[in-house]
């Protein structure tokens, strides 16, 4: 059962690796982002096929249990990531209103 | 020139008789429709104002920023900001521009609570609006009688200062965190304010303080 779950674990991250590329390709993805999600998904693997790594980390920063540093980790990269979106769709906005109100003034009295 | 600045959104039974009563005390209007899905701009238009239309639904201090640059590209000496619903006083408007003048402040802000005249919802007065000039000096350091109240009276260095970024309601408070950065000599004024609906919602606060807090963050 644990091996099919490991299986499925790794043939999605290698998916969302090449999803990664892919969007890259397409010049959505910066290289820095690309870099990080390559080594986000190549680290999901690696835990999956290895659980144990995840618990010498653990050991490593004197945190008890792997699956706690897991928690720790997608929690900050949560917030990091919301973070980000959060300035780049206010960023959106603040461009939506600059060419909003540059049109309005070219079409002033039309 | 004295240009006043009016945002309107879905305000074509009231535009026009604001535009006709302007007119008595500035120069040029300009009504800044913020995509109104009546016919706010046709009758502004034919009651003589400019008008400049949003395709898109930006918000008060959007449509603001949008006569600013009007307003600067006009080359306006002085600018008037004044709501296109109706609830706002014209004839506060000459006496404030006069205190302008002789008190040679760069900003008149318009006050409720200075006089006995606006008959506020109790509400508002007693509950909402202490809490909004309580947040008001949280977040701009300046203590006034008033929050978010429509009547403002710019000359150009104000204007040329004052860059609205807040496109929703947290502009008012955006403007006076302004006058204490650039360190704008302000007065308030007493205006008179006629209630036809009770005006913000209460949920409204909460989404300006959510806005004013992510601002902080942007530049």
């Amino acid at each position: 059962m644990l091996v099919l779950f490991q299986l499925l674990v790794v043939l999605f991250a290698l998916f969302a690796i090449l999803s990664v590329l892919s969007k890259k390709k397409e010049g959505l993805l910066g290289f820095k982002g690309t870099i990080f999600w390559i080594l986000f998904w190549v680290g999901i693997g690696v835990v999956a096929v290895w659980p144990n790594t995840i618990q010498n980390l653990a050991d490593r920063f004197g945190i008890g249990r792997g699956v706690d540093l897991a928690f720790y980790i997608s929690i900050a990269l949560l917030f990091f990531l919301i973070f980000k979106m959060n300035v780049k769709i206010e960023g959106l906005k603040r461009d939506l209103s600059r060419l909003t109100r540059e049109d309005s003034l070219r079409d002033l009295d039309k | 020139m004295f240009l006043a600045i009016v945002p309107a959104y879905n305000e074509e039974k009231r535009i026009s008789s604001v535009i006709q009563s302007l007119f008595q005390c500035v120069d040029e209007i300009v009504v800044v429709d913020d995509c109104s899905t009546d016919k706010t701009a046709e009758v502004a238009k034919k009651a003589g104002a400019r008008v400049l239309r949003h395709k898109i639904n930006l918000g008060q201090g959007a449509a603001l920023e949008t006569g600013h640059v009007y307003a600067r590209e006009r080359g306006a000496e002085f600018i008037l900001h004044f709501d296109g619903d109706g609830q706002l006083s014209v004839e506060d408007i000459s006496p404030a521009f006069e205190q302008l003048k002789t008190s040679g402040a760069d900003i008149i802000l318009g006050s409720r609570f200075l006089d006995t005249r606006s008959q506020v919802p109790w509400f508002k007065r007693t509950v909402l609006l202490p809490v909004g000039v309580l947040i008001n000096k949280f977040f701009t350091g300046l203590k006034l009688t008033d929050a978010h109240n429509g009547f403002r009276i710019l000359n150009a260095r104000a204007l040329d200062k004052i860059r609205i970024t807040q496109d929703r309601m947290a502009h008012a408070t955006e403007i006076i965190s302004l006058i204490k950065k650039y360190n704008l000599k302000h007065v308030e004024f007493p205006v008179k304010v006629v209630y036809h609906e009770y005006g913000q919602r209460s949920m409204a606060g909460f989404r300006i303080l959510k806005d004013l807090v992510f601002g902080k963050f942007m530049k």
